[in-house]
């Protein structure tokens, strides 16, 4: 089985220094890889050159076979099969909910819109967003409600792969599971997912495998189990003590 | 009443010229100040900051000057307006700088967040600016674009100086035939505030309503 996203050897330099230092990695079909680690490892960044909102300096960036990151690649093409949920949700503040989810398939997938209002009906019903909601407007939602439109405006693009970029650290901590519901649902349903978070105990139940990072740099893999419960690495081993006091009950 | 009361049509007249010279500066001024603000945004940076230079230039030209330098100044070189153009090359001239600052504050505003949620969803560069930048900065600029609107209907009756027979100048000169100042300028003073009072309201309902929609207005 191919992989649908191979990342080998990437390089990122903000200045002179590196954010990304030589991170490799793949993705298989279906897979829910979930990044860990401390804030500045360079996650974010990682995402954001999967889908070109950053060039990386070195490397490559593979997709279903095609390398992305050649010279004289459309980024546009390359993004539309790429669904990305922000940590702000980023949802047009000048379109309904329903339009939000309707705009990229318009204007990127250039379907009429009686077909457009098909595929988000079912993409707004799916993350359990329900009618009387459709026209709202993003600031009228609560930010789960927001978080769940946004998942259903990158899914209703039938990408290969949704990245997400710590989509429930701008939530209150009640709606939290609500959009972590609706993440597990559409990995069960087999979609292939990046997720960058700090909530363990999603990436002990959905992950297939959890990578590491610091500094820019993958420093261990392996299943959640492993990874989570017991590290090797000195630096994960500190960080998974200091999680397990935020959030362990004993 | 010493005779004021038959020289009101007189000074209502100054009315369509009083409209035509401020809508007419004033389009014309968003014209150049949507050209500015794109230029500011969207191009290489040496571009930018010269016209951003230009921009703070033709801000800090009182329009006062303007309308005489176009009105008397010009014809020394060879070019001779009737005073109406000059009037509203002039309004034009100072009132595109600050729209410039407006607009392009009202693109800046809308934010790299929304930008970058454009494209993930796999729009082009231009595609993002059509259907995510643009409307929201439109949006954002609508109140404070139609203040400026305000200003510069009051600001058109500086015309005076080089003799536009708008609003004020109509008063002025009825004033000085009825010799009375203060009847023919309450007049003009209700007439310019009857146009203005409306439009702030409309801003300020503009202001609210983008506010609830979670687009903050310039």
């Amino acid at each position: 089985m191919g992989a649908v996203l191979e990342v080998s050897n990437l390089w990122k330099f903000f200045g002179k220094s590196p954010v990304l230092r030589g991170v490799s990695f793949s993705v298989g079909e279906g897979e829910a890889k979930v990044i860990l680690g401390p804030s500045g490892a360079g996650k974010s960044t990682l995402l954001r050159c999967i889908n070109l909102l950053i060039k990386p300096d070195r490397g490559s960036i593979i997709l279903d076979g095609e390398e992305v990151t050649a010279p004289g690649v459309n980024a546009a093409r390359v993004r539309s099969k790429i669904g990305f949920v922000f940590q702000h949700f980023n949802l047009f503040n000048h379109l309904t909910a329903l339009e939000n989810v309707m705009l990229g398939l318009i204007k990127v997938k250039g379907m009429n819109k009686d077909d457009a209002f098909k595929v988000a009906r079912e993409s707004l019903l799916s993350v359990g967003i329900s009618e009387d909601l459709w026209n709202k407007y993003p600031a009228q939602l609560s930010g789960g409600q927001q978080q769940r439109v946004a998942i259903a405006r990158a899914i209703a693009m039938s990408p290969r792969l949704v990245l997400f970029d710590e989509p429930t650290s701008a939530l209150d901590p009640e709606l939290i599971w609500e959009v972590l519901g609706v993440m597990e649902k559409l990995s069960r349903e087999g979609m292939t997912m990046i997720v960058v978070t700090h909530e363990l105990g999603f990436a002990m139940k959905v992950a297939d495998e959890v990578v590491f990072m610091d500094s820019g740099a993958v420093v261990e893999r392996g299943s959640p189990e492993e990874v989570i419960l017991r590290p090797r690495n000195e630096r994960v081993r500190r960080f998974m003590e200091r999680m397990q006091y935020v959030y362990s009950l004993k | 009443m010493n005779g004021f009361l038959t020289y009101v049509p007189i000074i209502l007249m100054g009315v369509w010229n009083t409209l035509i010279l401020s809508t007419a500066g004033f389009l014309l001024a968003t014209l150049l100040g949507l050209l500015m603000a794109f230029t500011e945004v969207f191009s290489p940076k040496p571009i930018s900051i010269v016209t951003d230079w230009v921009a703070r230039v033709l801000r800090g030209i009182p329009l006062l000057l303007a309308l005489l330098l176009v009105f008397y100044g010009l014809p020394r070189l060879g070019i001779a307006l009737p005073n109406i153009a000059s009037a509203i090359i002039g309004i034009t001239i100072v009132d595109s700088g600050y729209q410039a600052q407006l607009f392009r504050g009202a693109i800046e505003g809308v934010g790299g967040r929304q930008l970058e949620a454009a494209y993930s969803i796999g729009l082009s560069k231009w595609g993002a600016f059509r259907h995510v930048i643009a409307p929201q900065a439109f949006r954002a600029a609508l109140p404070g674009w139609l203040n400026e609107f305000t200003i510069v209907l009051k600001d058109s009756s500086i015309a005076y100086a080089i003799g536009v027979t708008e609003l004020f100048t109509q008063a002025v000169h009825v004033a000085q035939v009825v010799l009375d100042y203060l009847q023919p300028l309450i007049l003009v003073s209700i007439v310019y505030f009857s146009i203005c009072y409306p439009l702030s309201i409309i801003s300020e309902r503009a202001r609210r309503r983008l506010l609830a929609m979670g687009v903050a207005a310039v």
